[in-house]
């Protein structure tokens, strides 16, 4: 508890210092978003105000590593890389394999289990199981306590979700979620949404799959739920489809230097997405993805334009 | 409400093809020098469909057995199952297989007449050919390093391949593809969605 209250507190501070910069608002105007030369864009969670960078990391397949000592490391670097562009929300779920312990042996070898934003997921048909599930996973990440933890899938939910509001309410958690994927069941989703008390909310948007900006990004905004984007580059699939095409010349007004860039912007600038989550295996990845919260955000003008180039040259 | 309907192969393949692949790296320098062994697996097999002895259907279905039993332990369980949250199950699937095998090959001695249609003892000749001889070299040919070979016996591909090989070149029951098949279908399309 006191772990959680010295963390809560610190990045309350840090917000402070953060505001007091003047430089991370990321909130879209008229044109761009202000943002800082060398200043790392955040949005707030809408039920704490605790603000967090527009761009964490996903853990799906890249850190998925087993035991190899090599793919260890090598998660570990991708880690260190993220850490040190200012990036603190790392995302994980039991379904992927290695990732959690592989996420902890990061974690302990930078030292920053005390400072990573942790977001898990608990993914058991047996709702019964959830609590054991997510105590195994703590162990993995060798946390004092996660930040969020999320209902993988829509897994069982109504029941997890009961678990997870009671362990908010001791503490043993800061914010609860749920999460889906792929567009799936989004009528559920929002049913879900609309009914219960979630702090944040989790599914996959990018530049070609927009179908949450009718309903679900809307809702979110009204009822005050932290959005996390996964997929934002369709599993890497955009990015493929994407490097051999020119990137358009007006797009370094907004500081990109490539598609990973654009894409993040894109999906980080609609005013209801509070993060988005790329996964990659790739130190030099990782670098280029934060860059992306470093730079101006595009405003609803240049997103509509973003959006007609890819889709003209695709 | 998130049920295992929705979700798709490929959302239980996550891992990368490197991992992947490295599990077969990590699990060779482990196993050195079980190859040897392997490798007089294959050749004991090479001979009994040559030279048809007597005592070749439950030999060979004994050495099948063997290798069934040891890639679900040593590698689906062991090491798969680290990066694959399945592998479990496909372990269990090699392990019935080997159970089907030790029952109509060892005990039954099923697998004793070769089969009568030449079709069958040639495509299951060219089979075994590539299982046993061709596979361990993919790696090397498609430069993954020649330390991430795939060997029968050891490795579930070439094991299966080459037990689908032999199924063809025997008379055998039919209740014997089944499982190989399914490993067939569920690999290639592992492979395909990686």
């Amino acid at each position: 508890m006191s772990n959680q209250h010295n963390r809560s507190r610190r990045r309350f501070l840090q917000a402070v210092a953060c505001a007091v910069g003047g430089g991370c608002s990321g909130l879209i105007g008229s044109g761009f978003a202000r943002a800082g030369a060398a200043t790392l864009i955040s949005k707030p969670i809408p039920s704490s105000n605790e603000r967090i960078p527009v761009i964490g990391l996903g853990s799906s397949r890249t850190f998925n590593v087993g035991n190899d000592p090599r793919g260890l490391d090598n998660v570990a670097e991708v880690m260190r890389h993220f850490f040190s562009a200012g990036g603190t929300m790392i995302d994980s779920s039991p379904m992927y394999g290695s990732s959690q312990p592989a996420i902890g042996y990061g974690l302990e070898k930078l030292g920053k289990t005390k400072t990573v934003f942790s977001a898990d997921k608990v993914w058991t048909w047996d709702h019964d199981a959830g609590p054991a599930q997510m105590e195994q996973s703590r162990q993995y990440w060798q946390v004092d306590a996660f930040d969020l933890m999320q209902v993988h899938n829509l897994v069982s939910w109504e029941q997890h979700l009961k678990t997870l509001y009671r362990m908010k309410q001791q503490g043993r958690i800061r914010y609860v979620g749920i999460t889906t994927s792929h567009g799936r069941s989004h009528e559920e989703l929002e049913h879900i949404m609309e009914t219960e008390s979630l702090d944040f909310v989790q599914f996959s948007y990018n530049i070609l799959d927009r179908e949450v900006e009718a309903r679900l990004l809307p809702l979110a905004a009204k009822r005050g739920i932290a959005v996390i984007v996964n997929r934002p580059f369709q599993r890497g699939e955009l990015i493929d489809a994407l490097k051999h095409k020119p990137l358009p010349d007006w797009a370094k007004t907004i500081d990109c230097k490539g598609w990973p860039q654009f894409l993040l912007k894109f999906v980080a600038s609609h005013p209801a997405v509070t993060c988005a989550i790329p996964a990659t295996s790739q130190a030099a990845h990782v670098q280029e993805n934060m860059a992306a919260a470093f730079s101006p955000l595009p405003d609803q003008a240049m997103r509509v334009r973003m959006i007609d180039y890819v889709e003209k040259i695709l | 409400m998130g049920g295992l309907a929705s979700y798709r192969l490929s959302d239980f393949i996550l891992f990368s093809e490197t991992a992947y692949y490295r599990q077969f790296e990590l699990y060779n320098q482990a196993i050195w020098p079980l190859h040897l062994l392997a490798t007089l697996f294959s050749l004991l097999i090479g001979y009994a469909l040559w030279k048809k002895p007597a005592w070749g259907g439950r030999v060979v279905s004994g050495l099948l057995v063997v290798s069934w039993c040891w890639v679900a332990w040593a590698f689906l369980y062991q090491r798969f199952n680290q990066i694959h949250v399945v592998a479990d199950m496909y372990a269990l699937g090699f392990v019935l297989q080997a159970g089907c095998l030790a029952w109509y090959g060892v005990i039954k001695n099923r697998l004793a007449l070769v089969a009568a249609s030449r079709p069958g003892i040639v495509v299951g000749a060219g089979v075994l050919f590539i299982a046993l001889l061709i596979y361990p070299f993919i790696a090397l040919i498609t430069g993954r390093g020649w330390l991430q070979f795939e060997m029968f016996a050891l490795a579930p591909d070439p094991t299966v391949l080459a037990t689908l090989a032999i199924l063809l070149v025997y008379k055998a029951p039919k209740i014997l593809f089944v499982i190989p098949v399914i490993w067939a279908i569920v690999s290639g399309m592992t492979l395909l969605v990686m």
